[in-house]
């Protein structure tokens, strides 16, 4: 497909990798000579110099048969102006990165008078992943399907999880009592399997579970995690992120604590959301942490804007014996050497974003066949869990899954008939209508057709 | 430096040598095979060389970096002109391995200045090999392995970059291998004109083929002693003259004007920098030839011939139709100045480049001035929009390093003691700006220099193909040491 990138910056690079990785032909716009000169050395893109929003330069980068245009300037208003012109130059559909919780307020309006076919707020999607953390701070990390009704987790496997070391196809055998979970994914020293019946879960592995909400909270409450709800939160780094986070949790009932350095900062925040506790203040200074009681929290999130503060804080605030810590970390190279220092649960605004528009280019991939529903990568995208709706039709509809020829590294990992989550044996079978959730180590699939083969 | 890398490109590029030479090879089949066991030995040797460094070399990282990019295009470059003087050197053709080699590196840089002194019998196969590098060197190798070889990905701008005549890139599509596979067709396409339009003119196909290929690459190897002028057809000197001219532009602008936008075609300023100096240039030579004694006022004929020295110089291929020593003083000066200047960006012809020439006048308009208006902001400007101060430092560098390899090669001959001064600076200075030939001695053959002049030679020619810092970084023992 064609698509035009405009802003090179961060957002902007890593969303071209991405989308290069999966062979398409990408034009760069940037205001920057130097910033996109940098980009025409790296990446194989045709660079543009120019305004984004202006017509004349949307025009050469050939905006009229573009594909997709993504926006990821900056500015917000950039972005909106960039995305209505390229709509009426021709292009078929807009991406817009938009930040500014004002601009979020009248979101529907703006996208639809503006023609942007999708509005990606990082911040925002941010701040919902974490909520959802915190309503399950047994997980690491945790994504929902189906409209909510499937809950894909990550946890670290420990010594005392009864779960491992025995087979998998052995297990409810011999605790006949454990909720049946489905095993998607496992990290062991930076290699993803998709584990087979065969697969021994070992101490120190990445594990993926999925099914719904209930048994998997029971899952995690039999294999003895804590699985209470957390109360008490506090938040260092007052930014946009904080801010709807503190917007999504406070309605659940938490209690919130937010630590801010910058006097205005605080003082617009305290107006702002009148049921957290602000402090003005310096939240890499342990004696305040200390003061302000970080011992009895139930969770701790860093949420400055310099990564590596948010790692020390978080660092420090684990070993202070807070049971869920959660820091926005951008740079991915650092996410392993954290990992083993015991920090699992960290949250990148930028890969969200960037995650969130390649599902949305995927699904504009084949014009017929089955679309991707809903795209998650985990693990640094060494795996990829992947929503379908299963079409009318298909030839493999009622056959019992272990007579399907499946692509090799990929399984069905959940189906979801009628509202009701299943997780699959080889004798089950799918439905025309089903929801049903493919993982795999493959990246780039983008239709149905090329997981499983008629 | 990744040194597997780099030896696993060579390999790449070498096979793909070998397969060049197996059209050669067909021709010579066809024409009474005289020739065919050089040049199946030759191709046999050079497959041979590049199988194992391509199968051998499992490169750890396929990260290319400038240092990696441009050091591939020199050796690049260095290896194909050695494997590809094999054919004359086995056939015996140039039996010499000095003139082998000037001859090869003469054709893949599309310089056209030969060794060979006796036209009389040319093996047909060779011969064929001989114009065919004009076509392969006038494009480049890497661009045409980027559009070919399916792993050639990632971050090969450098090669891209290093390889194609001009200061910018231009790309005509997002990915660099389709830019290549489209540039390449076209080409193609517009060879394939040529060719027909000279069959048009009563050529047989291989004199048809030998031409458009020395046009095509604007190299100027020929396969008469008397070039273009041995068929002794106004016809077919007017359509060599045309496509001279054409293989003297940017290709892209071919492209534009395929998908219909021949508003750019219009608007390229670097486009109408070089047809003013071509007709600055014909109407000087009209002036100068009209009343030579060969020429007797006949309009018609005099201008058909001063366009067609205008275009075989500005084009930089280097056909005869009068040994240029025969001219007027005034017109081999203007001649001298044509070589410099060269065709423009983007084109498969040598020289400085238009767009290097503008710019340098434009800079030195701006700072004339600067000296009676200081205060003034002015900003150099190029095809409607600002040039960044950092390219117009580098053309300024490019343009000195370029004068001065002149200076330095015509100083380097001087020491065999072979020719006179003339002789020597258009030699260097036809050799870097690849036209071909020069003035006093070399205006038909090199063949009267020892072999160390023409190693020089070879070299200028190699610099002014690459636009030198990709040879020049060969020199420089840092791009070999450590990582």
């Amino acid at each position: 497909m064609q698509i035009l990138v405009i802003g090179a910056g961060k957002v902007g690079i890593t969303l071209a990798e991405e989308l290069l990785s999966e062979e398409h032909d990408l034009v760069v716009i940037d205001r920057d000579e130097e910033v996109l000169q940098r980009c025409q050395d790296t990446l194989d893109v045709m660079c543009v110099h120019g305004n984004g929003a202006n017509a004349k330069t949307l025009i050469d980068a050939g905006v009229s048969h573009a594909d997709i245009v993504i926006a990821a300037t900056a500015s917000d208003e950039v972005n909106m102006l960039s995305c209505l012109i390229g709509k009426r130059l021709g292009a078929k559909y807009t991406i817009a990165r938009i930040r500014d919780p004002e601009y979020h307020e009248s979101q529907t309006l703006l996208q639809h008078e503006l023609g942007i076919d999708l509005a990606v707020n990082p911040d925002r999607a941010a701040a919902l992943e974490i909520s959802r953390l915190l309503r399950f701070p047994f997980a690491s990390n945790i994504e929902s399907f189906a409209k909510g009704l499937v809950e894909m987790v990550e946890f670290r496997a420990q010594a005392k999880d009864v779960v491992v070391g025995c087979r998998l196809r052995d297990l409810n055998a011999r605790l006949p009592g454990l909720p049946r979970v489905l095993y998607a994914a496992v990290e062991r020293e930076g290699v993803v399997t998709i584990p087979t019946g065969e697969f021994q879960i070992e101490v120190g592995d990445r594990v993926f579970v999925a099914g719904d909400q209930i048994t998997i909270t029971s899952f995690f409450r039999y294999i003895g995690r804590d699985t209470r709800q957390v109360r008490k939160v506090m938040i260092t780094g007052g930014g946009r992120v904080s801010y709807y986070l503190a917007k999504l949790i406070v309605p659940a009932g938490m209690r919130v604590k937010m630590i801010e350095i910058d006097a205005e900062k605080a003082a617009k925040l305290a107006q702002d959301l009148p049921q957290v506790e602000v402090l003005h203040g310096d939240g890499t200074n342990q004696e305040l942490l200390t003061q302000e009681g970080l011992e009895h929290m139930d969770a701790f999130i860093a949420l400055s804007s310099r990564d590596e503060e948010n790692l020390m804080t978080g660092l420090y605030a684990a070993s202070q014996g807070v049971g869920k810590v959660v820091v926005k970390n951008n740079r991915v190279n650092y996410v392993q050497v954290v990992n083993r220092l015991g920090l699992d649960s960290m949250i990148s605004p930028r890969q969200i974003t960037s995650a969130s528009i390649l599902r949305y280019v995927r699904a504009r991939i084949s014009s017929q066949g089955t679309k991707v529903e809903k795209l998650y990568q985990l693990l640094n995208g060494k795996a990829e869990a992947l929503e379908f709706q299963v079409p009318a039709g298909a030839p493999w509809i009622g056959k019992p899954l272990k007579d399907l020829r499946m692509r090799k590294g990929s399984l069905v990992a959940v189906i979801v008939r009628r509202s009701k989550v299943i997780v699959p044996f080889g004798n089950d079978h799918m439905e025309a209508g089903d929801s049903i959730i493919i993982m795999t180590c493959e990246r780039g699939l983008s239709d149905l057709s090329e997981v499983i083969q008629p | 430096m990744n040194y597997k890398l780099v030896i696993r490109m060579l390999g790449t590029i070498l096979i793909l040598e070998a397969a060049l030479m197996l059209p050669s090879l067909a021709i010579s089949l066809c024409c009474g095979a005289e020739d065919a066991l050089a040049l199946t030995l030759a191709a046999l040797i050079t497959l041979a060389a590049g199988l194992p460094m391509r199968l051998l070399a499992k490169p750890e990282s396929k990260n290319l970096r400038a240092r990696e990019g441009f050091v591939i295009v020199g050796l690049a470059w260095l290896a194909m002109s050695l494997f590809g003087a094999l054919p004359f050197l086995f056939s015996g053709f140039l039996p010499d391995f000095f003139d082998a080699l000037f001859e090869s590196v003469s054709g893949f840089t599309t310089t056209g200045a030969t060794m060979i002194t006796d036209f009389s019998h040319m093996p047909m196969g060779v011969t064929f090999w001989r114009s065919f590098t004009h076509w392969i060197g006038g494009m480049g190798v890497l661009v045409l392995t980027l559009a070919i070889v399916p792993q050639f990905t990632g971050r090969n701008a450098f090669l891209v970059l290093a390889e194609s005549p001009g200061p910018s890139l231009s790309k005509v599509a997002p990915k660099m291998r389709d830019s290549s596979k489209i540039l390449y067709l076209i080409y193609a396409v517009l060879s394939l004109l040529m060719f027909v339009a000279l069959l048009f003119c009563g050529l047989n196909p291989y004199d048809a083929a030998i031409q458009m290929m020395g046009t095509a690459g604007t190299g100027g190897f020929s396969n008469y002693a008397a070039s273009v002028g041995a068929f002794n057809s106004p016809a077919v000197e007017i359509v060599v003259t045309v496509f001279m001219t054409v293989f003297g532009m940017n290709l892209s602008l071919f492209y534009a004007l395929a998908i219909g936008r021949w508003r750019d075609l219009v608007r390229s300023e670097e486009l109408r920098w070089y047809l003013l100096i071509n007709l600055g240039a014909v109407l000087i030579f009209l002036t100068q030839m009209l009343p030579l004694p060969e020429y007797n006022w006949d309009f018609g004929k005099t201008l058909r011939h001063a366009c067609f020295q205008t275009a075989t110089i500005s084009s930089t291929s280097g056909f005869g139709i009068a040994d240029l020593n025969v001219w007027p003083i005034a017109m081999k000066t203007v001649i001298v100045v044509l070589m410099f200047c060269g065709s423009c960006t983007g084109s498969t012809a040598g020289g400085m480049k238009t767009m290097r020439i503008a710019l340098l006048f434009k800079q030195s308009k701006r700072e004339i001035q600067h000296t009676f208006s200081p205060r003034r902001v002015n900003v150099v400007r190029f095809e409607g929009r600002g040039v960044d101060e950092k390219m117009l430092h580098q053309i300024c560098v490019f343009g000195i390093v370029y004068a001065a390899l002149v200076v330095l090669g015509g100083v380097i001959v001087s020491f065999e003691g072979h020719f006179d001064l003339e002789t020597n600076f258009s030699a260097a200075l036809t050799c870097i700006s690849n036209v071909g030939p020069g003035f006093g001695g070399v205006s038909g053959s090199f063949a009267g220099y020892g072999s160390f002049s023409k190693v020089i030679f070879s070299m200028l020619m190699l610099a002014g193909r690459l636009e030198i810092f990709p040879i020049l970084i060969l020199f420089h023992p840092n791009v070999w040491r450590g990582a």
